[in-house]
């Protein structure tokens, strides 16, 4: 089992990553930290799993080395579990990183990072209603104090794929029901 | 009564907050993924001093641009008609 | 399926309606800090005071430690037990370990457990602590995009962008993580542009902690010499290079208040790193250095680059060792040099010229290493060796040129 750890840059991902793997990787508040990938080995549900830290992506379409280093792991591990790390005060971007690779057909996990951050500045996220509407699983993180972390380790397993169709259907149903 | 104008996002004042309107296509594929697109609030933070970039910000992330990247982006001002007839 | 731009933004828009909800933005201390340190009025005063911060704690922690602790250490415990239970003085071995058997100080001595030692450890490690403690908290503040947004003018001039900040000040710590950082530059031509011109006039920190230590009086002349150089020879390759110079792009985050835990792990993760990597090639250069004085090497090369050293760049032959060293280390390079009898005006030259001359071993394989992605690698690597030797011979020619041309010596 794969599994990749995908989001923008300076969402926490190298910590997110700690947290999983035990491992010492350092992070920095400011983007494009991690330039080489680093990969560590874990269990997931009783079962060895890889795991790799990309390189922090906005968009699947890369715009420099970083980024496109980010797509050619991404490429290489088809049969991946991705676990999308978004900043939860910034969700609609990072829902946009998250749709793409589930457009992509990857099995999905999200990880509201920075969860404290986001209750610090007022910002509150209905996590079962997103969870219902996206199809995939939806975990609040708070990374550097460890929060979270073992709830997403035991979601990484039921990570899904989405079907777009569906998800579409699913969302412009959301504005009958209002 | 308001009245809307439109300027490049260079040309907002301090603070002065704005809609985006129109993206120019090249940048627009650079920034939509980081949330920057037409129909957006946004707020001019800073501009830096000789020809330097500005620093915007939307929704709640903050982003800094060079003054051509800046320059390629038109904002929808709304102001109060009765408080400031200028522009 | 996939969707377009456009449409993904809809949907996306549909579920944040749906399930998230923006309460008011508090201001804070850290909301109010946040903008003050990017507005150019508030911010520039507030990056000097940063800079200047950074540079009295450099002073301080490491003066400390070297002056306060080391110093006596290497010198009244260490050299005299060295040298009094030392077997086989007058052998190739003492001289390679040891040194001079009358020095008396652990410095003048030359040997690989005596001068080796103590650059690696009494003079180095505590300059290398001090800035990886200061260079963490900056990073995990979120103060760096701050300073990369209000240096983004002036580096745009020379065709970088503010970011081009990161490998700067990373550099200023070890030329290595500086190069690999180039990296998150956008095009080829400002990553080359960024590994020549920080692997050339941007001395890392161990040789910092050096020049501080050792020749405190000329430490300004120097770094204003190769600063000027930096932009001068930037804006030139600017002008030469063919490619693109993007605009700034970048986020500002919030700032954030660093954790002891982060700080730690990254400062250990460094200081290890030092202990693997750069203590070895201190002793491994002082004994190559001192092999090469046995074999008569030092002498052949001294006197057949003579010309070169006291003709164009009016520095005396013996400096031909510490360059020798220098491909290895700087940091001990600048410490022989300041042993060296010359004056003032050749020891800034000499320290300048060693500053320039080649990144060591370490830079230059992380530059090869990285011009896969920066435009292949010959093109690099001739890139670099032209530019290389044209600065080492104009602007250390140059600085020659000032010399006589003002009167000093």
């Amino acid at each position: 089992m794969t599994i990749l750890l995908m989001g923008h840059p300076n969402v926490g991902k190298s910590a997110v990553f700690n947290r999983l793997t035990g491992a010492n990787i350092t992070e920095s508040n400011y983007p494009g930290t991690t330039v080489d990938f680093t990969e560590s080995y874990t269990f997931i549900g009783g079962k060895e799993a890889k795991i790799i830290d990309v390189p922090g992506t906005f968009s699947t379409e890369p715009k420099d080395e970083a980024e496109k280093v980010a797509m050619e792991i991404l490429k290489e591990h088809e049969d991946a579990i991705v676990v999308a790390v978004l900043d939860a005060t910034k969700v609609e971007r990072g829902l946009y990183l998250a749709l793409e690779i589930m457009e992509k057909n990857y099995p999905v996990v999200i990880a509201l990072n920075m969860w404290d951050d986001a209750v610090k500045q007022n910002i509150s996220i209905d996590v079962d209603r997103l969870e219902e509407i996206l199809g995939v699983p939806v975990v609040p993180t708070v990374a550097i104090s460890g929060e979270g972390i073992s709830n997403l380790a035991n979601k990484i397993t039921e990570a899904s794929r989405i079907d777009a169709e569906k998800l579409e259907k699913r969302i412009e149903n959301l504005q009958n029901e209002i | 009564m308001t009245k809307t104008s439109t300027r490049k996002l260079p040309e907002l004042e301090y603070g002065e907050e704005g809609l985006i309107k129109k993206i120019e296509r090249d940048l627009r594929n650079q920034l939509v993924a980081r949330g920057i697109r037409e129909g957006k609030k946004i707020r001019m933070d800073t501009k830096q001093p000789i020809n330097g970039p500005v620093v915007v910000t939307i929704g709640r992330s903050t982003t800094s641009l060079g003054l051509n990247l800046a320059n390629k982006i038109v904002v929808e001002v709304t102001h109060d008609d009765s408080s400031d007839g200028s522009s | 399926m996939k969707f377009d731009t456009e449409r993904r933004w809809e949907l996306i828009d549909k579920i944040s309606r749906e399930t998230v909800n923006y309460g008011a933005d508090k201001t804070t201390l850290k909301t109010i800090l946040a903008e003050l340190t990017v507005k150019p009025l508030t911010g520039i005063p507030f990056a000097v005071a940063v800079l200047y911060g950074f540079w009295a704690f450099f002073n301080a922690f490491a003066g400390f430690f070297t002056d306060g602790f080391f110093v006596p250490f290497f010198d009244n415990l260490w050299l005299p037990w060295l040298q009094d239970i030392f077997p086989l003085e007058g052998s190739w071995l003492y001289y390679v370990l040891v040194g001079d058997p009358g020095a008396t100080n652990s410095f003048e001595a030359f040997g690989i457990l005596t001068s080796g030692m103590f650059v690696a450890i009494g003079i180095v490690l505590p300059a290398i602590v001090a800035f990886y403690l200061f260079i963490t908290i900056l990073e995990d503040s979120g103060y760096m995009p701050r300073l990369a947004v209000l240096v983004d003018t002036i580096l745009h001039k020379i065709g970088l962008h503010g970011f081009a900040v990161v490998p700067m000040i990373l550099s200023l710590g070890c030329n290595v993580p500086g190069v690999a950082s180039t990296r998150t530059l956008e095009t080829k031509k400002q990553r080359f542009m960024m590994m020549i011109l920080l692997s050339i006039f941007i001395p890392c920190g161990a040789q910092l902690g050096v020049m501080l230590s050792l020749i405190p009086e000329y430490f300004g002349y120097i770094m204003l010499y190769l600063l000027v150089g930096f932009f001068l020879f930037g804006y030139l390759l600017d002008r030469i290079i063919p490619g693109k110079s993007p605009e700034i792009m970048t986020d500002v985050p919030p700032f954030r208040l660093p954790t002891a835990a982060n700080v730690t792990r990254k400062l250990w993760v460094k200081v290890k790193g030092f202990f693997t990597n750069a203590i070895p090639f201190v002793l491994l250069g002082v004994g190559v250095v001192n092999l090469l004085y046995l074999g008569g090497v030092i002498d052949w090369l001294s006197s057949v680059l003579e010309p070169v050293f006291t003709g164009w760049f009016g520095i005396p032959k013996e400096t031909v060792a510490p360059l020798i060293a220098g491909f290895l280390r700087k940091d001990l390079a600048v410490a022989q040099l300041s042993a060296i009898d010359m004056t003032g005006f050749q020891l800034i030259t000499s320290v300048v010229i060693i500053s320039i001359y080649f990144p060591c071993i370490a830079t230059f394989s992380m530059i090869i290493k990285e011009g896969r992605r920066s435009g292949g690698i010959l093109k690099v690597l001739g890139g670099s060796l032209l530019t290389l030797s044209t600065v080492v011979f104009l602007w250390g020619g140059l600085l020659h040129l000032i010399g006589m041309v003002l009167g000093v010596r």
